[in-house]
């Protein structure tokens, strides 16, 4: 017998981020507090941007204690002007790990919540504080809650909560956590600055520790269309997501006991004495259209049964096997097994066949993707060689996995449906990129929208040259979901796509001044670590990026040899001012003049026919 | 001093007259070509000037003329193209330049005009640039450097019994004979310009060598020969062949050329015969008349004079020269042929085997009995 006893813990999620915490970007002080302040920026950027309204967020980081030196405990702050969150939820939304409002298939800034938590969960660890939450949904009043995370159970502990009348609708989160300012500080003010240009709708004010403010004043009016929670594409969807979708599809057959009935009979209109099984009946063919699956399913078992509601009370329903057209059902009074057979011409026989086998597989592919209709669908059960009439209920596990790989090896669907992206949009982009570094050249695009294993994306960039650009370019400006990515960024695709351009190619040497600008919107970014600063290199979204980025190239190119052409003329320009008026100095001594030509309408031509020039460059190189 | 007759006098008045002359036509010229330049500035059109083409191809050898020309084709250098702006206002400040030394009288070696520059904010790269831009202007003045006062560095020479009347400033009347130092007078500025007023002599002696030259006069073969003693130094430099001519035109003298008993010999003299093709934009550089006699290849065997043998350059030199239409016929078609028959060559100074004197005493006699002939 064995002497070792094995001891089973179930962690909970909080616990299990505390031992894992540098997985979600809380490593040390300095990136902790770069994290903490991305995670409650981009909180407060979503809560707005779902609700339409245009963002104004304030953030404070305060040291507790001057004087001390880094890493120290700092207090960071962060109002928003967006929609609030309803007392009750508070407690649960900022005290639990994995509770959160982003679960639906859109885009958004962050997923799941889990951030802000984590951010909480670290300071507590770190200052034992706990966290402050002001919320006010309506505008007049706000709730002050003061919250700990029990780490052990998940859970909140409520430390401290009043009310009090406002003036202003929002939220401001506050915690106290360790943290180094000295190192963090260009990060989170280059985060800041970063974030204004891909947000340009935002007003985003920074106070930072040592008493500086940054002010990022919005400069577009405009808010992009918020996204929408759609339906998955069929590219990229897996066995197990199909099997799900199923089981959601097929209505179990309904329990049928008094409750039921009675709900039968109301939604029939009948009154409760003399109820014939015939008038039933009749009474539902009427009345077939309004009533709900349910009702329906009961109907259909009552027709084939031929009872009335009285009997139907006495009997339970044991099983309905489609295939062989029997029905077995317990009878209470002779207490015993029974069946009957279906006849399979009855309109009924259809209602409970698509009840207990699911829908057809065209109407499957129509009703629960996006971007599926019916001619598509038999087109699709065609290649995948399914009958279009096929039940989703009567699918093997080896058809199954055969309908997923047809699914993302057919050719004809169209694009995902990008409705449920935020791009900015191409002239705030170029608006952004203008204010931003003021340059000689700016050009933006956005790509159509693509999908990588089912998740739609769209790309968008911008090049930008000269002006306030410092030279050593590209500088590259990272952007995922409206968020900058500033840490990694040495194995991220964008890099990568930018690092294997030619850009000799495209007239551009030495240490040019210029920047670029990608943006990638998804349902899910591909990111490689839960840190979220660098996204992996998905041949989709590489691709969509080198399109996006040889369009601008070509741009900037144009620009580039237009440059040139200017340049060369201003040299040209230069060397006639240059020598002309020694020309003339030397002509008028040899004439024997005393006043100088007049050279000065030489000077003024400045276009110098470029076929002449040629021509007499031939004849010079023949004078060689 | 002796009182000057009216002949002499009105002698010297002519000279300085025809100085006078062709001072006045060089800066006419300049100015002509300046005031177009002038015009143009002033009518607002890029000043353009056309040069005659110097490329290979434009370099042919006119039979009449008996020396290289250039061809008819000609490149036009324009202010208004950016890549020749440079090389065009270097060659309006040389004739600027050009024009001050003319009026001033002032001479200026190939190394001054490169430093002169740097004053007017003219840039050269280095001489090479602006020794190419002077040759510019004599191609578009069809005259040599030498009448804008412009002068290579000096290393031939000249002895024997010629009066001169310098033109210089400073010197303007006086006068020189030639013979009065025993090393000879470089022929430089002063002596390209000077006035040539009589001589003694009946024949000019081209000599290749410094050595040679001094054992020359040594010899007396001023007095012995009347004649007048040039030392080329090697190739003969413009000036020298502008005063060979001077001396053959002006004082009608007969001119011969001595050189070593080599390929490169035998070239001087055709180049003071016929000019060269780098001056082929020049015509007053050639003494048609001028005769080579010797060393000759012939005279290799003939004398049995002590040889080197040829080196590869040396006989490749000899095929280059066949294709040259001048060495298409005569002594100068014969004498390179064997050349390249015997593979070896003779200096001046093998005679030295028979004596320090056989050259003058021996040689030369017969050599200019010859020339008699040629």
């Amino acid at each position: 017998m064995s002497l070792i006893k094995e001891k089973f813990n179930q962690i909970s999620p909080s616990e299990f981020f505390y031992s894992n915490r540098d997985l979600a970007g809380f490593s040390n002080p300095t990136r902790s507090l770069y994290t903490a302040v991305r995670e409650f920026v981009e909180n407060a950027l979503d809560a707005c941007d779902q609700k339409g309204i245009l963002p104004d967020v304030h953030l404070i980081i305060k040291s507790v204690d001057p004087e001390k030196s880094d890493p120290k405990p700092y207090i960071l702050t962060v109002k928003d002007n967006g929609p609030g969150i309803d007392p009750e939820h508070i407690p649960l939304a900022f005290g639990t790990v994995l509770y959160g409002s982003k679960f639906g298939l859109k885009q958004a800034r962050g997923m799941f919540g889990l951030g802000a938590t984590m951010a909480i969960l670290y300071g507590q660890i770190t200052t034992n504080k706990p966290v402050t939450v002001k919320s006010s949904v309506d505008g007049q009043t706000q709730d002050e809650f003061e919250l700990l995370l029990d780490i052990q159970k998940n859970k909140p502990i409520i430390v401290k909560h009043n009310t009090k009348e406002v003036s202003k609708k929002g939220l401001s989160v506050s915690i106290c956590l360790e943290g180094d300012y000295s190192k963090a500080g260009n990060k989170i003010r280059d985060y800041v600055y970063e974030t204004s240009l891909i947000t340009p709708y935002a007003s985003i004010t920074f106070d930072d520790p040592k008493g500086e403010k940054f002010s990022h004043p919005r400069f577009v009016k405009d808010i992009p269309p918020p996204p929408t929670i759609i339906r998955p594409h069929p590219h990229g969807i897996d066995v197990e997501r199909i099997r799900r979708m199923i089981v959601e599809s097929q209505f179990e057959i309904p329990n049928i006991d008094d409750a039921m009935i009675e709900k039968v009979r109301k939604d029939l209109g009948l009154s409760v004495k003399n109820l014939s099984f015939t008038v039933i009946m009749e009474k539902a063919k009427k009345k077939w259209k309004t009533l709900s699956r349910q009702v329906r399913v009961v109907i259909a078992l009552m027709s084939f049964l031929k009872m009335d509601f009285e009997k139907l009370n006495k009997i339970k329903i044991e099983e309905i096997d489609m295939p062989n057209k029997k029905l077995f059902y317990w009878d209470f009074g002779d207490s015993q097994s029974k069946s009957i057979d279906m006849d399979p011409e009855s309109p009924y026989f259809k209602q409970l066949t698509n009840t207990v086998q699911g829908e057809h597989m065209t109407t499957f592919l129509t009703k629960r993707f996006q971007r599926i209709g019916p001619t598509t669908a038999l087109k699709f059960a065609e290649f995948a060689g399914f009958k279009p009439e096929k039940r989703m209920g009567t699918m093997t596990n080896q058809e199954l996995v055969n309908l997923s790989d047809s699914l993302q090896k057919f050719e004809d669907f169209l694009a995902p449906d990008p409705s449920c992206l935020a791009p900015l949009g191409e002239e705030p982009l170029e608006k952004g990129i203008k204010k931003f570094f003021n340059p000689d050249f700016a050009a933006v695009v956005q790509r159509p929208a693509s999908a990588y294993s089912g998740f739609p994306f769209i790309v968008e960039m911008g090049i930008a040259y000269g002006g306030d650009i410092k030279t050593g370019g590209p500088h590259v400006y990272r952007y995922a979901n409206r968020i900058p990515l500033l840490y990694d960024e040495g194995s991220d695709v964008v890099l990568k796509v930018v690092n294997d351009t030619d850009w000799g190619r495209y007239k551009i040497k030495g240490e040019p001044p210029f920047i670029i600008v990608s943006h990638i919107c998804s349902t899910r970014i591909p990111y490689k670590t839960a840190g979220k600063e660098n996204v992996a290199d998905r041949p989709e979204i590489e691709r969509e990026l080198r399109l996006g980025l040889q369009y601008l190239s070509r741009k900037l190119a144009s620009y580039m040899s237009k440059r040139g052409q200017a340049d060369m003329a201003k040299k040209r320009a230069n060397l006639y001012a240059k020598y002309i008026p020694l020309i003339a100095t030397f002509a008028t001594e040899l004439a024997g003049k005393k006043k100088e030509p007049n050279y000065k309408k030489i000077l003024e031509i400045e276009n110098v026919d470029e076929s002449q020039k040629i021509v007499e460059e031939k004849n010079e190189v023949e004078n060689k | 001093m002796k009182l000057k007759t009216n002949k002499e006098k009105s002698k010297i008045k002519e000279r300085s007259k025809k100085a006078d002359e062709k001072q006045r036509n060089i800066l006419e010229m300049l100015q002509s070509h300046g005031a177009k330049i002038y015009d143009d500035l002033e009518n607002g059109q890029f000043p353009k000037f056309s040069i005659p083409s110097r490329s290979v191809s434009n370099i042919v050898y006119d039979k009449k003329l008996r020396q290289y020309i250039l061809g008819s084709n000609s490149a036009v250098r324009s202010s208004r193209n950016s890549s020749q702006l440079r090389s065009f206002t270097q060659l309006m400040w040389l004739a600027f330049f050009a024009n001050r030394l003319t009026q001033e009288k002032k001479s200026s070696t190939l190394r001054d005009v490169y430093y002169s520059s740097q004053a007017f904010a003219i840039e050269f790269e280095d001489q090479s640039e602006s020794d190419n831009i002077i040759v510019d202007l004599e191609a578009v003045t069809s005259k040599p450097r030498e009448d804008f006062h412009i002068f290579p560095e000096e290393r031939s020479s000249i002895f024997g019994d010629l009066n001169i009347e310098y033109t210089i400033p400073g010197y303007e009347g006086k006068t020189m004979n030639l013979s009065n130092h025993p090393d000879g007078y470089s022929i430089g500025p002063s002596l390209t310009t000077a006035e040539l007023v009589d001589t003694s002599a009946e024949i000019v002696i081209a000599i290749e060598k410094g050595g040679l030259f001094t054992r020359f006069v040594e010899e007396q073969v001023d007095k012995n020969f009347k004649s007048i003693i040039i030392n080329t130094g090697g190739q003969a430099p413009r000036s020298t062949r502008t005063l060979l001519k001077r001396l053959h035109d002006e004082m009608k003298l007969p001119v011969i050329v001595l050189t070593d008993g080599d390929v490169y010999g035998e070239h001087i003299a055709m180049v003071i015969k016929s000019g060269s093709a780098n001056a082929a934009h020049l015509r007053e550089l050639t003494v048609p008349d001028a005769k080579w006699v010797g060393v000759w290849a012939t005279d290799i065997e003939k004398y049995k004079l002590p040889t080197i043998q040829m080196t590869e350059s040396d006989i490749k030199r000899c095929y280059d020269l066949q294709k040259d239409p001048r060495y298409e016929d005569g002594i100068w078609k014969k004498e390179l042929d064997v050349f390249l028959r015997l593979k070896r060559k003779a200096e001046l100074e093998a005679f030295s085997k028979y004596g320090l004197t056989n050259i003058t005493e021996k040689y030369l006699p017969q050599k200019l009995e010859l020339a008699k002939s040629l």
